[in-house]
């Protein structure tokens, strides 16, 4: 009886370890000044690995409109598809462009910034 | 004897299992024209789970905090809200979290997904366009939404 308590203990601790060693999405705290009136287009994909472990992808051929600026860059948002960074829990991304490159994507429930490291070249063209 | 048992009780349990998927209920094919649109200050946001892998495992959906349905295998049910920020929570042994925004006049798609746990199977929101989420979502029933009464 006893070691089955234990066994159940066990198997407890390690659900719950289990559940906990999901990485989260790194969030910075950031504010958005929103700005409108630049737009641009991906020309070729984009696979953008997470520190999460998990990717994303930025289509070639989609549209993007400015919907601000934070300090890390200029916030894209698209729909032409969907954004969504994972990790323990799912976001939804707008992109962080600052001189031609992905910085990092925008998180418009959280209001943060979720850094990509090192920063990413894009094809864009406006 | 114990044969016949065994068999009794596991048609029992299988009859007990299918009828916690949706079966009789319309699909969403059936009843799209039926629905209408949300109001034009609302936006739209179906839920949908298609597989029946971990039939077992139908968590409550919460969406910013209020249990809006459930996530019963191949079944839908949808929720109109105004634009705004969002968050879908599921819980079996971990809680699963997607935050997405809504604008008005905005269709969002929220696929039910179940992945392996150690005790029980995750299930998690995942956000899907609109095309896929509208091919995805056809041939799945509906089951109903829990409203508040005032909405």
């Amino acid at each position: 009886m006893l070691i089955w308590k234990r066994s159940l203990g066990v198997l407890g601790a390690g659900a719950m370890l289990l559940a906990s060693c999901a990485p989260t999405v790194v969030q910075e705290s950031t504010q958005l000044t929103p700005e409108t009136g630049k737009r641009l287009r991906l020309t070729r994909a984009a696979e953008v690995r997470l520190s999460t472990g998990y990717s994303t992808t930025l289509r070639a051929g989609t549209q993007w409109e400015l919907v601000g600026t934070i300090p890390q860059g200029e916030v894209y948002r698209t729909r032409d598809q969907i954004v969504t960074l994972e990790g323990a829990h799912i976001h939804e991304g707008y992109i962080v462009v600052k001189q031609g490159a992905l910085a990092g994507f925008y998180l418009p429930v959280e209001r943060a910034f979720s850094p990509v490291t090192p920063v990413m070249p894009l094809s864009i063209e406006p | 004897m114990n044969i016949i048992h065994a068999r009794v009780v596991m048609a029992v349990v299988a009859s007990m299992l299918l009828s916690a998927c949706a079966t009789s209920t319309p699909k969403y094919s059936e009843m799209a024209a039926s629905m209408g649109a949300a109001k034009s200050d609302m936006g739209r946001i179906y839920f949908y789970r298609t597989v029946l892998l971990g039939f077992a495992v139908q968590p409550e959906v919460r969406l910013n905090g209020e249990v809006v349905g459930r996530a019963v295998p191949n079944g839908f049910f949808y929720v109109d809200r105004p634009a705004g920020n969002y968050e879908v929570a599921t819980s079996t042994e971990v809680e699963r979290k997607l935050t997405f925004t809504v604008d008005a006049g905005q269709v969002r798609y929220v696929r039910l997904n179940i992945s392996m746990g150690l005790f029980a199977g995750h299930v998690y929101g995942e956000l899907v366009d609109e095309a896929k989420g509208q091919s995805e979502i056809a041939d799945v029933r509906y089951t109903g939404a829990i409203e508040k009464p005032d909405r």
